[in-house]
């Protein structure tokens, strides 16, 4: 499966769209990370425990948008877009990782 | 005799209003100093409590070298009238009762009269604290005693109903395949290369999804699952509202689509699911 955030696939022709394919996951709250990425904050340094968590996020997601796109027929996703937001509301401790793309099939 | 002592007297009095006099007139110029240089905290002048204490503090050392005797810090009282007058009533007339005047006030009136204050805050507002906490403690003893005077049950938690709640399954290929079998093209990519189209116009949908009360009972991995499935449902929703849209408008595609959520409501409780796109209408 070839993921791509441009528009087309260079030297190769679409031949069909296949639809939308979208993954969502969602990090949420948990006091020793974010206890610890406070620590991180003030003493400087690298959140990689973040880091590990919000990666494992974005691959969930991404895995699940491959799914959907596998079971339409598809064999490349273009115009992907990732984004991460904030949904933990004033105590900011949860993020949502969204996938999303067109599934096509090239030749 | 008589007469001396009176001539004394007169003396004297002269002697403490000039002390007094003096005292005054370091509190004014320390007070000036002050307003001159803006030493403020939060808008509220240090020299309300610097004055005072200086007026008071020039004029015993005065009063001693020159009478031998202290005057009680009348320069002190006369000042904190003047800056208090000045300051609040005179340059600030609108200035409203809250917790920093009040606090102000406690700490002008600290300086002005510190005996009275002191005696105020650690023996009466200590009394306070100190009474209250004792009937505290007499009415948790009251209640203790109730509580080991009553008869004692077992509690069987084998006959407990345990409330358990699922999050429903949610069939994320069934909607997508759902979501693409609407007759509709959703397309991210700016353009559909080699199928012509003509524009139809700029589209956008909203999905609010209001905050869930019942997530609170619901231990963090189900409030995840169940939050997240949510906004499946919502995104979901909000993409087939814009083919909607875009169908009445007789367009059957939408390109450069995207999705954005963010959060909106005091605190952020509610999550705001926006799609947008051009759409299109492919020929």
């Amino acid at each position: 499966m070839i993921l791509t955030s441009s528009n087309t696939l260079e030297n190769k022709e679409i031949i069909e769209y296949k639809g939308l394919v979208t993954g969502e996951s969602l990090i949420g709250a948990n006091i020793y990370k974010d206890l610890f990425s406070g620590v991180r904050d003030v003493v400087g340094g690298r959140t990689s425990r973040y880091e590990e968590e919000i990666q494992k996020a974005r691959d969930i997601a991404l895995d699940s948008m491959i799914e959907k796109a596998e079971s339409l027929g598809a064999n490349a996703i273009i115009g992907l877009k990732i984004g991460y937001d904030n949904l933990g509301g004033t105590m900011g401790n949860t993020i949502l990782v969204t996938a999303y793309g067109t599934a096509i099939k090239f030749e | 005799m008589k007469l001396k002592y009176k001539e004394y007297d007169i003396e004297f009095r002269r002697k403490a209003i000039l002390c007094i006099a003096l005292g005054t007139a370091v509190g004014l110029i320390v007070y000036g100093i002050f307003l001159f240089f803006h030493i403020d905290i939060y808008g509220w002048n240090l020299g309300l409590i610097f004055a005072p204490l200086a007026a008071g503090y020039a004029e015993t050392i005065i009063a001693n070298r020159m009478l031998n005797e202290n005057l009680g810090a009348i320069s002190a009282f006369i000042l904190f009238i003047d800056t208090t007058i000045y300051s609040f009533i005179l340059k600030n007339p609108t200035l409203g009762f809250n917790l920093i005047t009040a606090g102000s006030i406690i700490v002008i009136l600290q300086a002005a009269f510190p005996t009275l204050v002191n005696y105020i805050l650690l023996v009466v507002l200590g009394g306070i604290i100190s009474g209250f906490l004792k009937h505290l403690r007499y009415l948790a003893r009251r209640i203790k005693k109730a509580i080991d005077n009553r008869p004692i049950f077992f509690w069987d938690s084998s006959n407990r109903e345990i409330k358990t709640i699922v999050v429903p399954y949610f069939d994320e290929k069934e909607s997508n395949e759902k979501l693409n079998s609407l007759d509709f093209f959703f397309i991210t990519s700016t353009d559909m290369k080699n199928r012509p189209h003509e524009i139809v116009g700029i589209y956008q949908s909203e999905v609010i999804l209001e905050k869930d009360t019942s997530l609170v009972q619901l231990d963090p991995k189900l409030i995840e699952k169940k939050k997240l499935k949510n906004i499946k449902e919502g995104k979901d929703k909000c993409l087939i509202k814009l083919a909607r849209q875009i169908k009445d408008d007789g367009g059957n595609g939408v390109i450069d689509l995207s999705i954005n959520y963010s959060l909106i409501g005091l605190g952020g409780d509610n999550i705001q699911i926006t799609a947008m796109g051009m759409g299109i209408n492919l020929i």
